[in-house]
């Protein structure tokens, strides 16, 4: 008996030792994409980070596209021509935008493609404006206000909750008349079918208009408006939109359903194994993609990423920087480079919430910190000096990243090398401490607490490399640096407690307005998290610039407002840009045709490249 | 509860026991339920807001364009504990467990796909841990103090030592990596397209048992190469702990009275061993079994995160990171019942192996 165990054992593992491992192209027309993570939703007009954007961008289409490489020249999409001053479709000063819409395109179901549809898109995303959602970029382009709700209170002088339930119900049929005519004054306007083109009425001058618009964006993808309807979306009507306002991610039939124009189609996306499958649409208007099938496969493990890579598995998997000696020179495997336009950068808390446990004793007398600390402009120059940037980015980033004068990445307007930025210079940052807070600080000392959230090992680095060099001025200077999860870190953020804290920007759309707006406006995201006396420093130096700064036109004023911006934020020393990294991109060697454009949600142009040896 | 009891009786009168034995179990199962998702929902109340909106902004990326306190208030979660208790409960009762921000589908539906891989796991890796566990035991006891006992447990010392997470990549490593046998993830490419084609019925959700009963068994073996790297790691981490537990009962046995007797009467030492002595010294085995394997039964987060296998380990620990608090829940109320019945059937196993185990 035992021996025949054993035998029945060893027969086994030689079956299935024997099955055949390839050397050559596996898969060869399919691709296998490991990534970290899921999308979050397919709805393009919910749908706000890479891993969902990365599906959607193949499976529906936008008007217009980036050429290539390239962030500021586009080609024509779904509409037959890129509009410009030149051929006479941007008009009024840039205020109104002409997109001739392209014919016998089909969606995925069939359908063809009408300029009512590419209305219907704008006009149900708009309408739709979930509170976590993208949505806030098209209205503000269009209408210059930041969300639907701020824009409805505004023109009908009611706060949103006060009309509507949480049901979308209307608690008083008084307001049914005032929304319904809020619509057909501002919303229907704005987005107008005229013949066989579609027109945009902006309510001002907006530079980056057309790079809100380009292929990549999720939020003007174009969806085929009678399945939208027949599948329980807005149904294009101006009574009742406000049922279809800001529903839960869940609620909405595009969470997992997607029909639109693109090259791929959606075969299945398998949230149990994380797994999103597209295959081939071979009615597409365009260039058909070479590959049959595209699996996009969230393996969080690192190791078991690297492993199919190794095994040929995989075509090409999500690499953090800190493996990529792992897999530079394996055998098959290639590693290339291209730069993100994203922003690490650290920033201050100019008005700590008094409650916040990360003060210490609230006050100046060399066991805390008060909280407006950050208020002083010293205090944030000796900080900015304190910080040897050169070592952390050859050291911590492996060389994949520089320094930026500010917040404005390489490869956007207004970008200049040669603006001022602080070097490390730790007897600098003595000078500044000394004059900070009139001195008193420089003999008191002070001790606060710098945060971040545990398994970001580039933010605790640097935590931890800017306590170093401080705590070796004076004795009496005390920084902790301590790792929270990340609810604790959110909760902590939201309530303003943290003194200072190291965030990221990826960009929306190329300009510099996404960035500038984003730390420096007192109504920015980031803005609005460095408290009150930034508020108001913001409100009186900034926010005016800023503001001129996006409805010029002429790329050359361009340049020069935003350099003006960002020299105002160097003299204030208002944040510390860390830097802006490079990012590798692993992939086997059998991967041919791929391309980088730096505002490609997610690694692949799955409608470009093929495998071959 | 039990008691191991002199006298049996009728066999009849046996089974009725048994049934009012189970029921009665049975009857406290929504009360332990209810215990339990009271004080889950406590716990994670405790915090405030903002700290449960990492459910909907799981990253620093997603702060983009948030509206966090109007996130707030659409959650509900500024909301007094016992009314978002309560709207919880409602629901429950009505049989919507909520909807899974991790799973990205409803709670129950998430669990129920879920469940039938980690299922299958535990059943391939129940069979060698408790096989090996059990014999490995016995044969260390029965060599006492010589070099296979000593062998043995040196073995089992070490796998039970070895961190799982150290081990599966190992396994992951030779076994994938060096010998290309047994890939993670559930199924190849080419089997899982079979596997979703409208041809293949899935009659239970676990890939071997469907491709077995779908008569394809290229895919069963394809499954079953998958199964093999999870199985390996998880059986050389759990037996060790249910050797050491056999080896030691056995000894005892061997020890009594009644072992000593049935030797000195001349009986085959085959028969003292397996009659009299084995069957003895598996009651306590059996509770380690039934726990490993109701261990096993709610998941796996290393191996299934080593591996890439789907399973409600790294469902739950994941939700347990972004407190996502109706998978929280729903996780935890199937875990309780898992446990209830689990804990049941280990008590029945009792009578089956030991007849003088009388059930109350």
């Amino acid at each position: 008996m035992k021996r025949f165990l054993v035998v029945l054992g060893c027969v086994f593992f030689a079956l299935l030792g024997v099955l055949p491992v390839f050397a050559e192209v596996k898969n060869p027309d399919t691709y296998i994409y490991l990534s970290i993570g899921e999308p979050d939703t397919l709805d393009p007009h919910y749908a706000y980070d890479t891993a969902s954007g990365e599906v959607i961008n193949f499976v529906y289409e936008n008007l217009i596209a980036y050429k290539g490489e390239s962030v500021t020249e586009f080609v024509p999409r779904l509409a037959t021509e890129v509009p410009t001053v030149e051929n006479g479709l941007v008009r009024d000063g840039g205020k109104t935008y002409v997109f001739p819409i392209r014919k016998g395109v089909k969606f995925h179901n069939g359908n063809e493609l009408t300029p009512e549809d590419v209305e219907y898109s704008f006009e149900r995303g708009i309408l739709f404006d979930p509170y976590a959602g993208p949505m806030w970029m098209l209205i503000e382009a269009l209408f210059g206000y930041e969300t639907l709700e701020d824009f409805v209170k505004d023109k009908v002088g009611i706060a949103w909750s006060d009309m509507v339930d949480e049901e979308g119900n209307l608690k008083s049929e008084e307001y049914r008349q005032k929304l319904i005519d809020f619509y057909t004054t501002y919303i229907d306007p704005a987005v107008e079918v005229e013949g066989d083109s579609v027109v945009f009425h902006l309510s001002r001058p907006f530079a980056p208009f057309l790079s809100i618009l380009a292929q990549n964006a999720s939020w003007s993808a174009i969806l085929d408006k009678e399945t939208c309807i027949s599948l329980g979306l807005w149904d294009g009507q101006a009574d009742g939109w406000w049922k279809y306002h800001n529903w839960k991610k869940e609620k909405s039939p595009l969470y997992e359903k997607a029909i639109g124009t693109g090259p791929f189609k959606l075969l299945e996306w398998d949230r149990t194994q994380q797994k999103v499958t597209l295959v081939r649409n071979d009615e597409y208007w365009g260039e058909k993609p070479k590959l049959a099938k595209v699996i996009i496969w969230g393996v969080d493990e690192w190791s078991t990423r690297r492993s199919m890579l190794e095994a040929g598995d995989a075509d090409q998997v999500a690499t953090p920087l800190q493996y990529l000696d792992q897999v530079k020179g394996l055998p098959g495997v290639v590693v290339k480079e291209g730069s993100r336009l994203t922003i690490t950068a650290l920033h201050f808390n100019w008005t700590v919430a008094k409650d916040s446990k990360y003060l210490g004793s609230g006050k100046l007398d060399g066991e805390g910190i008060p909280p407006d600390f950050f208020s002083d402009v010293h205090v944030r120059k000796a900080f900015s000096y304190a910080f040897d940037y050169d070592t952390f980015i050859a050291q911590v980033l492996k060389g994949y990243g520089h320094r930026v004068p500010s917040v404005i990445p390489r490869g956007l307007i207004g970008f200049n090398e040669s603006l001022p930025m602080y070097p490390f210079d730790l007897e600098k940052a003595k000078e500044e401490f000394q004059k900070a807070w009139n001195g008193e600080l420089w003999e008191k000392g002070f001790k606060l607490t710098l945060l971040y959230n545990t398994g970001n090992e580039a933010r605790q680095t640097a935590c931890e490399m800017l306590k170093e060099n401080i705590e070796s001025l004076n004795p009496k200077f005390r920084i902790e640096v301590q790792g929270v999860q990340w609810p604790t870190y959110l909760d902590a953020y939201r309530q303003g407690q943290l003194p200072a804290f190291i965030i990221g920007w990826l960009a929306d759309y190329p300009d510099p307005h996404n960035f500038i707006f984003t730390y420096y406006h007192s109504n920015g995201v980031y803005g609005t998290t460095q408290g009150e006396a930034f508020r108001k420093f913001a409100e009186e130096n900034l926010d005016a610039l800023i503001e001129k700064a996006i409805e010029e036109t002429d790329p050359a004023k361009r340049q020069a407002m935003y350099e003006e911006i960002q020299r105002i934020a160097y003299e204030n020393a208002l944040g510390m840009p860390l830097y802006q990294p490079e990012e590798v991109y692993v992939m086997r060697s059998w991967v041919k045709g791929w391309m980088f454009n730096p505002m490609r949600p997610g690694e692949v142009n799955y409608d470009g490249v093929w495998k071959e040896e | 509860m039990l008691e191991p009891h002199g006298d049996c009786g009728p066999h009849g009168a046996w089974f009725a026991l048994m049934i009012f034995y189970i029921l009665r179990r049975l009857l406290f199962l929504p009360l332990t339920l209810f215990g339990i998702s009271l004080l889950i929902f406590l716990m994670i109340g405790f915090l405030g807001p903002y700290q449960r909106l990492a459910t909907f902004i799981n990253s620093p990326e997603r702060l983009k364009g948030a509206d966090v306190d109007k996130l707030v208030e659409l959650y509900g979660l500024n909301d007094p504990l016992i009314i978002q208790y309560g709207r919880w409960l409602k629901n429950v009762l009505r049989g919507n467990l909520g909807w899974s921000y991790v799973g990205k589908e409803p709670v129950l539906s998430a669990i129920l796909k879920r469940f039938p891989y980690t299922l299958e796991l535990t059943l391939f890796a129940a069979i060698p841990i408790i096989f090996l566990g059990t014999s490995l035991g016995v044969l260390a006891a029965l060599h006492h103090n010589r070099p296979l006992d000593h062998g043995l447990r040196i073995f089992a010392v070490v796998g039970w030592s070895f961190p799982d997470f150290v081990f599966g990549l190992f396994v992951l490593m030779i076994f994938y990596g060096t010998l290309g046998w047994f890939p993670p993830g559930n199924l190849s490419v080419w089997a899982e397209e079979i596997v979703k084609s409208p041809h293949f019925r899935n009659f239970t959700g676990m890939l071997t048992l469907d491709a077995l009963l779908n008569g394809r068994f290229d895919v069963f073996l394809d499954a079953l190469r998958h199964l093999a790297g999870p199985v390996l790691t998880l059986t050389y981490v759990e037996f060790a702990f249910l050797l050491r537990i056999t080896r030691s009962s056995m000894l005892e046995v061997l020890r009594k009275e009644y072992v000593r007797t049935a030797r000195a009467k001349g009986l085959d030492e085959r028969v003292v061993i397996h009659k009299h002595a084995k069957r003895n010294a598996l009651i306590p085995v059996a509770t380690v079994s039934g726990q490993t394997v109701i261990g096993l039964l709610a998941g796996t987060v290393i191996v299934e995160t080593i591996f890439n296998r789907t399973g409600l380990g790294s469902f739950i620990a994941l939700a347990s990171q972004q407190l996502d608090y109706a998978s929280i829940m729903g996780g935890s109320l199937f875990f309780g019942l898992i446990l209830v019945i689990g804990n049941l059937c280990v008590d029945l196993s009792y009578a089956l192996i030991d007849p003088r185990v009388r059930l109350e």
